[in-house]
């Protein structure tokens, strides 16, 4: 059956898919802006850039596209404020943000009148974001790549978060690797849409190095860790040299801190420098997040082509009563 | 009622922790087991129960008993 609009606050993308933003310089609007013309949100990381640069690749995709563009901030930034009020200059259609409870965000939302979106990884954090005033939630599980809120997976907190969260849209992320797990969210879980990330990494769109995708096509199960990061949350990522001499305990703490990213920051390493590293190809001494089930994908396809698979995969076991396992190969 | 009191009965009902925990240098998350959503959810208390607005930034300032009952009170001057 025909997957529905999603509709968030006045704003209706015909396909409910959400790309999940990614910093640092991961999803520009060179991803943002096909993302939305087919039908989904396209979501620009705006977290560790300056605003100038977020000003303008929003402008860009923009101008790129008539459909929905987005921009994710996190809130452990500390200039958190300054590419919020930068995003809404720029006239993106909504801010979803996470890693951290902003109040003041919904605040500012209101004043502006521009959406705010909400990640949470619990029922508690939901339920006060849908009372303050969020125009939508996503439920980003343990499955996801970067920083994360929780250590259970998807399909184990989707459904207290569905209970109480009553009258805005309902999102889930994390680990989503295709449409049949696409319509199970959505069917059988309650969901009104989806977020995925790492499909899109692998698309032609994404600006990123060359290295950094064929890091994502060369990484096995095992190859996906979690990892530690200055945020104060675990995160997500690839087990390249970089991780593993961290995890092995060398000393790799930041000497001189040039970005001053975080509003709290230990120093143990600098996300903002490896971040970068990875994005430009320096897969050895890089940070790349990744979602745990990235070793699935295994081709690199144009924004296109992954969203025509995810409809038509979708749709076909969506309200349809036969489950979502995809069909047999013959 | 004096500000501090009001304070401490905010504390115990939010936190749910014992009225003698509630000691002026207690911190909320290291002492009193406080949550992130705990922290968001005492702050709205507070500025329910006293009239006042308080910004995150300030928010994340107030991280024991006495910070909070310091906080209010500048504001009430």
């Amino acid at each position: 059956m025909k997957l529905p609009p999603l509709k968030i606050a006045g704003l209706t993308a015909p396909i409910p898919l959400i790309q999940g933003g990614m910093s640092i310089r991961v999803s520009t609007a060179a991803l943002a802006a096909p993302v939305a013309s087919c039908g989904g949100i396209g979501v620009i990381g705006g977290s560790a850039i300056p605003d100038e640069e977020l000003k303008a690749d929003i402008r860009k995709a923009k101008a790129n596209t008539n459909g929905i563009v987005a921009v994710n901030i996190m809130y452990a930034m500390k200039y958190f404020y300054n590419a919020v009020m930068a995003a809404i200059d720029a006239k993106a259609d909504f801010i979803i943000t996470g890693a951290g409870f902003s109040r003041d965000i919904f605040k500012i939302g209101r004043e502006h009148n521009i959406p705010i979106v909400m990640i949470v990884s619990s029922p508690g954090i939901a339920k006060l974001a849908e009372r303050l005033g969020a125009a939508a939630i996503i439920v980003e599980a343990s499955e996801a790549g970067g920083h994360l809120g929780t250590d259970k997976p998807l399909r184990e907190i989707f459904p207290a978060i569905r209970e109480v969260v009553k009258n805005v849209p309902l999102i889930a992320a994390g680990g989503i690797t295709n449409g049949y797990e696409m319509a199970e969210m959505m069917d059988k879980y309650g969901a009104d849409g989806i977020q995925i990330a790492s499909r899109f990494v692998l698309s032609e769109e994404c600006d990123v190095d060359d290295k950094f995708k064929q890091a994502f096509l060369d990484a096995k199960k095992e190859d996906i860790v979690l990892t530690s990061s200055p945020v104060g949350m675990p995160g997500r990522a690839i087990n390249t040299p970089f991780v593993q001499a961290k995890a092995a305990g060398e000393d790799l703490s930041t000497k001189k801190c040039e970005y001053k990213c975080l509003k709290k920051c230990d120093h143990h390493y600098c996300i903002s420098e490896r971040l970068r590293a990875a994005r430009d190809g320096d897969i050895e001494h890089g940070l790349v997040f990744a979602g745990a089930n990235t070793y699935k994908m295994k081709e690199i396809l144009p924004v296109a082509e992954i969203f025509r698979r995810f409809v038509t995969e979708a749709e076909s076991v969506y309200k349809e009563g036969r489950g979502f396992a995809p069909p047999a190969a013959v | 009622m004096a500000i501090d009191q009001q304070m401490v009965d905010i504390i115990v009902e939010q936190l749910s922790v014992e009225k003698d925990k509630v000691v002026p240098n207690a911190s909320f998350v290291d002492d009193l087991g406080a949550d992130s959503l705990d922290l968001v959810e005492l702050i709205m208390a507070m500025e329910e129960e006293f009239d006042v607005e308080i910004p995150d930034e300030e928010a994340e300032k107030i991280s024991t008993v006495q910070n909070a009952i310091d906080y209010v009170n500048n504001l009430k001057k």
